[in-house]
């Protein structure tokens, strides 16, 4: 349902996306596994409209994002819980929402209800929410449509463990009700414990997917990714040394 | 399957039933312009920030009026004119905030992800300020009527109720350039304090060029948007006059929009 065909993205001299291809099918969570600047919010970028790539293609339920007659409905994004204005309510943010995609304002109730937040946070504003508030208020937000296809970059960003759990049930149980889900993080074991897929990405390239069991080759997933994410590191010095890709793969 | 399913029903599911059937049908069909237009046109005062802009401008317009009469009397032209003062240096603020204003807060990201065509969006954005320029002309008309009428009475001056209906009506249009103005200016720079500085420069600016001799003169009595509307806001423009608000409506809202329009479409949004 998600397919990125040979996309790359140049920046400048910046190769920031370089022939990245795979696919994400319907019923199945994918998890989109790499260290920080690997290109990974680019990728969901480009995926959604908001970038265009440098070459290759990107499409959503066989079509350009940008082409759905009303992607709101099909496809639910979350992309930076932090971009909302300080001065609007969480309520009233799902409501903008509901009202651009002609939905009836109970189902911001629905979306609040199914995401934990309660009427009254929903009545505060925005600028005094917590990062997990933020979290849930986005996926809220993404969910309003009923998307067939959720594409989150970085969800468990200032979950707590309740939450992180929550989330990662709530992604189980659309997968399993038929929903193709893209997730992104830098988080090994967020993405190892929900996804079904892993595809993972260093310095714009994908390095390997496939099933968990297929990526850990027997010794641990951990071992996999840092090996493989050791030689694309980013930071000055840290080439070739796996301890340098230990903080950044799992802290 | 079905303890998921079941799961899903419970609350996730809530999306399911009042979805997928009604609602889900619009998924083949474009946002319909209106409902863009009924969002941001909501944004603009859903926000702490919105409500006190827009309650500034009529309170604004309110007291320039009142306190212009109990000065100068019961003049009702002059007193729609003063309004006109409040409303020339706040409409195109109103104008650079309303399409910044997803930039500063990066709510364009959630704003082009449900209407991908950012044309579409732009316009939306658009017309709010342009119709509140019409309703605060109107509101500042219909305001001096009563104003002039108990300033008569108070002050026991007979009331001026002279006013010339093209006029009113050119200083209305005058209200919505320069409230497009703003927008365009905003569309082009997508940085609300640029914009605002840039803004209440340009009288400086005018004056300054009006002085570099025939040259600059020619350029500031060709492109001055406060000078050039001045016959259409008299309501007495004559074909030059208006040759030359043309010119300055080109270089102060046409160009800009268009450039805004086309940075609006091509810029990465992040």
């Amino acid at each position: 349902m998600i397919e990125f065909r040979h996309v790359s993205k140049i920046y400048g001299k910046v190769k920031a996306l370089d022939d990245v291809t795979f696919t994400v099918g319907a019923g199945s969570v994918t998890g989109f596994l790499g260290p920080n600047g690997a290109g990974k919010s680019t990728a969901l970028r480009i995926l959604v409209g908001l970038a265009r790539p440098s070459s290759g293609s990107a499409t959503v339920l066989g079509l350009p994002y940008a082409e759905t007659a009303c992607p709101g409905l099909r496809v639910g994004t979350l992309l930076d819980a932090g971009a909302q204005h300080p001065g609007r309510t969480g309520r009233e943010v799902l409501t903008l929402g509901a009202m651009t995609l002609g939905l009836p304002r109970t189902r911001v109730g629905e979306v609040l209800d199914l995401v934990g937040l309660t009427e009254r946070e929903s009545r505060r504003t925005f600028g005094g929410y917590s990062l997990g508030m933020r979290q849930r208020l986005g996926i809220a937000h993404a969910l309003l449509g009923a998307p067939e296809v959720l594409v989150l970059d970085e969800p468990a960003n200032g979950l707590d463990p309740q939450g992180i759990r929550w989330m990662r049930r709530l992604l189980r149980d659309l997968a399993e009700a038929g929903c193709a889900v893209l997730l992104s993080s830098h988080l090994l074991h967020e993405v190892e414990q929900v996804a079904d897929h892993i595809v993972m990405i260093g310095r714009g390239r994908v390095l390997a997917q496939g099933t968990a069991d297929e990526l850990s080759r027997g010794r641990g997933l951990e071992e996999t990714f840092l090996e493989l994410t050791a030689h694309t590191d980013r930071s000055p010095g840290a080439t070739a040394s796996p301890g340098a890709g230990a903080g950044r793969g799992s802290a | 399957m079905t303890r998921a399913g079941h799961h899903l029903n419970d609350i996730a599911g809530a999306a399911p039933s009042p979805i997928t059937k009604d609602e889900k049908m619009n998924a083949d069909t474009p946002i319909p312009f209106r409902r863009l237009l009924a969002v941001e046109a909501r944004k603009l005062v859903d926000t702490r920030s919105g409500k006190i802009i827009a309650v500034v401008m009529v309170a604004l317009v309110v007291a320039s009026v009142v306190a212009r009469g109990a000065v100068v009397g019961p003049k009702l032209q002059t007193l729609v004119g003063t309004a006109g003062i409040a409303l020339g240096t706040l409409l195109p603020v109103l104008g650079i905030l309303t399409v910044t204003g997803e930039w500063a807060h990066r709510t364009a990201l959630t704003t082009f992800v449900l209407e991908p065509r950012r044309h579409r969006v732009l316009a939306a954005k658009c017309l709010p300020p342009l119709l509140a320029a019409v309703a605060l002309s109107l509101f500042a008309i219909v305001v001096a009527v009563p104003a002039t009428a108990v300033v008569s009475e108070v002050r026991n001056m007979a009331a001026n109720w002279e006013v010339q209906p093209l006029g009113l009506l050119g200083w209305t249009g005058g209200n919505v350039l320069v409230a497009a103005a703003g927008l365009a200016l905003g569309a082009l720079l997508l940085n609300a304090p640029a914009a605002i500085v840039i803004n209440f420069s340009t009288p400086v600016l005018w004056a300054v060029v009006g002085r570099l001799g025939s040259a600059g003169a020619a350029l500031a009595e060709w492109l001055d948007l406060n000078t050039t509307a001045t016959p259409l806001m008299r309501g007495d423009m004559t074909w030059s006059e208006g040759a030359r608000l043309a010119a300055s409506v080109v270089f102060w809202i046409v160009i800009p929009m268009a450039a805004g329009l086309v940075r609006v479409l091509r810029e990465e949004v992040t």
